[in-house]
């Protein structure tokens, strides 16, 4: 019981971050946008993260500046893709490139260390107790206690998922993606559009950003996004943009993570942590044999 | 020809200014810091150093050049280097030759290994349909823990503090006069090859077609999932290629990190150079001045080194954001003049 309590707290710790970032480039997909800057945005979330929570030693600076940091890297990114019409996907990843190079450059010049910095200074996001529903067995041990971030990512499924389908910017959120001339015509900028879409991308990496430097651990190391931001672009392109999808695909690939850590009893650590990655290929894989037979039918 | 110079030369320019605005900021004198970072990678007894360092960023961004060029959205780079720097490795470790025979061998290993890794990806896209952008990016970190699990096991040198191999065979090592290593003669003779099939073959000119549309060239007969294959290994060999040369010039073993940053360093530059065969040199060439002079601008003027990193994506952003921009101002102005003539 314990083994599967754990694997499921594994599935959604690590899916967390997936998640945020899936839900903020789906926002931009169906905004048109090929947004592959999930990764720098995150990796810039989590900077500011750490560097908020440990000059104002506390856990809610620390989620607005990781939201500002992503919010920076989406104003980059906007500069250039959107006012000055440059491709998407060098935009991208050349944001990518600079988010790796501007947060270690800042690591040094602030904090003077190569690598990794961690301190007790640095506050970390609490979890939540949930009274009541704490003291059931099982079933509490999975549905309170866990991470504010965790609730908040359930929560923003829900938003997004209303956002896109049920709101008037979310209509013309799917109308710019879908035809930007004939939004553009009928009065509404299609460039605001994206723009909004983009800020708000930034908003959610950047939640997905502080998880990683104040979630569980309290530091932040070069590069520690770690292809997450891949990931979560695979997990957008699978489900073609759909939130509840996205929720799932990310469940998933969370799960397959904490199996990793789970076979790690039997493998050497270099397979195990290989495994979230050879999932995403699997997921393609099925993806695209799905598509080839509706194709042919 | 004058004009996309100048959009360069200009759009570097920008980003000394910026990185210049950025180090005012915080109390470095700007000047200074860029004369010690030229002096440290252009003097005279350093410009071989540079052109050596140039090797693995020219081959990876040739790689990408070519990739994004002909079509294929192969960023499989960083994980490609890997296998071609394990696989020489591994040869350099069981095989030993004289160096004549050796160091072709080795070479020949590098690309074997970073083909297949490409390869993997191409027959994916080949038999699936599985767009090359995901997965190659995917096995770029599978390729990272399958290294790291290599050295840390089957290869891995007892008695050493952190993962690592022993040394390959001496004979694999590239012959060095100084501060010149001979790797930069087989990057220009990569070059010089590179530049000829892209420019001067058929299935080059079929490669460039099918870059710019897909569809035309295949209504006019070219077959596109061939070619789309063949420049798969190709830049895939190219990059394991620049592994290789990594191990046999440099530590001469394969040690944790090895591939650095020169794989997304190569695909930057292929993006500033809008993938084109010769200004990929000379940028590939420009970055390795940034880095190799970064490290005199460390130790004189103490401007952190990282600083270089960030300086590189600037530029690669305003150079290629400024190319689009002034051809459209260059269109506008081209098309007022017309407007002028027809009115008079």
């Amino acid at each position: 019981m314990n083994i599967i309590i754990g694997l499921i707290n594994g599935m959604i710790t690590s899916a967390t971050p997936i998640l945020l970032a899936a839900l903020g480039g789906s926002l931009t997909y169906y905004a048109g946008i090929f947004n592959i800057a999930m990764e720098g945005m995150m990796l810039g979330g989590a900077f500011f993260g750490m560097l908020g929570s440990y000059y104002f030693h506390s856990w809610p600076m620390g989620i607005l500046f990781a939201i500002l940091g992503a919010i920076l890297m989406a104003l980059i990114f906007i500069l250039f893709a959107v006012v000055l019409k440059m491709d998407e996907f060098i935009t991208g990843i050349g944001l990518n490139l600079f988010s790796v190079g501007a947060t270690t450059y800042m690591l040094r010049q602030i904090f003077k260390v190569k690598g990794a910095f961690s301190s007790p200074e640095i506050v970390p996001i609490p979890k939540i107790d949930i009274p009541w529903i704490k003291d059931i067995p099982v079933v509490g041990e999975i549905i309170s206690g866990q991470n504010l971030i965790v609730y908040l990512t359930l929560l923003a499924t829900i938003v997004v998922s209303y956002l896109v389908f049920k709101t008037r910017f979310g209509l013309r959120l799917r109308a710019a993606g879908y035809n930007r001339t004939s939004l553009d015509t009928s009065g509404v900028s299609a460039n605001r559009i994206r723009v909004w879409s983009l800020i708000l991308c930034g908003v959610l990496c950047g939640l997905a950003g502080s998880f990683l430097s104040l979630g569980y651990v309290t530091l932040f190391s070069e590069g520690m996004s770690a292809g997450r931001g891949w990931i979560s672009l695979a997990a957008v392109i699978l489900v073609s943009g759909n939130p509840t999808g996205i929720a799932l695909i990310s469940l998933l690939f969370g799960f397959t993570d904490g199996l990793g850590l789970f076979m790690q009893r039997s493998l050497p650590s270099q397979f195990t942590s290989m495994v979230p990655y050879v999932a995403t290929l699997i997921a393609l894989f099925v993806y695209s044999v799905r598509l080839k037979k509706k194709q042919t039918i | 020809m004058k004009r996309k110079i100048l959009v360069n030369v200009v759009g570097v320019l920008l980003a000394f200014l910026l990185g210049a605005v950025v180090m005012l900021v915080q109390g470095y004198n700007p000047l200074e810091t860029y004369y010690r970072l030229f002096e440290y990678s252009l003097a005279p007894g350093k410009i071989a150093y540079t052109l050596s360092k140039s090797v693995p960023l020219v081959l990876t961004g040739m790689s990408a050049s070519v990739a994004f060029a002909s079509g294929p959205i192969n960023l499989g780079q960083p994980g490609q280097l890997l296998m071609g720097a394990l696989l020489a490795t591994i040869g350099g470790l069981y095989i030993d030759l004289p160096p004549l025979l050796m160091i072709p061998f080795l070479l020949i290993l590098a690309m074997l290994g970073g083909a297949l890794w490409s390869g993997v990806a191409a027959l994916l896209k080949y038999w699936f349909n599985m767009s090359e952008f995901i997965t190659t990016l995917m096995l770029n970190m599978i390729a990272d823990f399958f290294t790291y699990w290599a050295i840390n096991y089957p290869f891995f040198e007892a008695n050493a503090n952190h993962p690592q191999t022993p040394f390959i065979a001496k004979s694999g090592w590239m012959p060095e006069w100084g501060n010149f290593n001979s790797s930069v003669i087989v990057m220009v003779l990569a070059f010089g090859v590179i530049w000829f099939i892209v420019n001067r073959s058929t299935a080059g000119y079929e490669w460039r077609l099918s870059g710019q549309n897909s569809l035309f060239s295949r209504l006019g007969g070219v077959n596109i999932s061939k070619n789309y294959l063949v420049v798969m290994l190709l830049t895939g060999a190219l990059a394991g290629l620049a592994g290789g040369l990594v191990v046999m010039a440099g530590p001469h073993r394969f040690i944790k990190d090895i591939g650095g940053n020169y794989a997304w360093d190569g695909v930057m530059i292929a993006m500033v150079a809008n993938s084109g065969i010769i200004l990929t040199l000379v940028f590939g060439f420009f970055f390795s001045v940034l880095q190799t002079g970064s490290l005199g601008m460390e130790l004189i003027t103490a401007v952190p080194k990282e600083l270089i990193q960030v300086l590189q994506a600037v530029i690669v952003l305003i150079v290629v954001a400024g190319r689009g921009y002034f051809e459209t101002f260059f269109a506008k102005l081209e098309a007022r003049r017309k407007m002028r003539e027809r009115i008079a």
